[in-house]
């Protein structure tokens, strides 16, 4: 089968007419259509909805505030500044646990 | 005699009866569509009322900024994916068509003025087209016999561009392979 060919074949179905629709065709699809279920009303949306909606957000905001804070401690330490948590230390160390102090 | 538009907008302002009105002025082009895909004329019925059914159901989404016959007519050709589809499915259940002496003749002939008469012709594609898959299928069909451009093939089928024309070329070669398959079967 060559092009040529398969374009004639192509050439002659275009030209086959299609059935007539039948004359109370439109009735038809007026009933069908009136037999369609009414729009449900929109649904109230409860609140897992809503944490279904927010949680992957919250959880990816979550996230990106944990590697900042991991970033910045890491950043301080290697530039010498003494992180958060030495602070954290050293203050237990110099007052909390002390005789005079809780 | 009012526009389309003017008709959509009193039909989505509740004037439900004003729809057979719509569906009187396209149901020639919806049917010549399906057609092209069933050659049972009962079954082309239920088709074009399943795609005017789903038509009103998604007329809000209709927003006019193409012709509503273009709209119509991915709504048909989305609708006769889904039959193949599910013709596809149950392939097993149904009979091949019989193929007159004419297609046969025709088909054995080397010699290319020999002329097929239209009805030959479709009936001869529709059993080769039975070869691909539906997708394959509507592809060549919009673009062969409906001479539909690639950008609005794309829109019907929900495929890109270049998918569009690999799948035509495939689906052309694969057309050839089951003619080719008809002549030696047939001998």
């Amino acid at each position: 089968m060559n092009d040529r060919k398969l374009k004639q074949l192509f050439a002659s179905a275009r030209q086959e007419t299609a059935p007539a629709p039948p004359e109370d065709f439109a009735a038809d699809v007026l009933r069908a259509i009136r037999r369609e279920p009414p729009a449900a009303a929109p649904e109230t949306i409860s609140i897992f909805d809503q944490l279904n909606l927010w949680f992957p957000r919250l959880a990816l905001a979550s996230s990106a505030v944990i590697v900042l804070c991991l970033a910045l401690d890491y950043g301080l330490t290697a530039a010498g500044v003494p992180s958060l948590s030495d602070g954290v230390a050293q203050l237990s160390a110099q007052w909390l646990l002390t005789p005079t102090g809780l | 005699m009012s526009d389309d538009a003017e008709l959509l907008e009193r039909i989505r302002a509740g004037a439900t009866d004003d729809f057979a009105e719509i569906v009187r002025r396209h149901q020639a082009r919806v049917f010549a569509i399906l057609h092209r895909y069933e050659r049972d004329a009962h079954k082309v019925e239920d088709l074009a009322q399943e795609t005017f059914v789903k038509a009103w159901r998604a007329l809000g989404q209709f927003d006019g900024r193409a012709p509503f016959e273009h709209w119509l007519s991915r709504i048909a050709a989305r609708v006769a994916l889904d039959h193949l589809r599910k013709e596809k499915r149950r392939q097993n259940e149904i009979s091949l068509p019989e193929l007159g002496d004419d297609a046969l003749d025709w088909l054995r002939r080397d010699d290319e003025k020999s002329e097929l008469d239209a009805r030959s012709a479709a009936e001869l594609l529709d059993l080769a087209m039975r070869e691909l898959s539906p997708a394959d299928r509507v592809v060549i069909t919009m673009q062969e016999l409906e001479g539909r451009s690639v950008k609005e093939i794309a829109a019907a089928i929900g495929a890109s561009g270049v998918a569009v024309r690999v799948r035509a070329m495939r689906a052309r070669a694969k057309l050839r392979q089951a003619l080719e398959k008809i002549v030696t079967e047939k001998l």
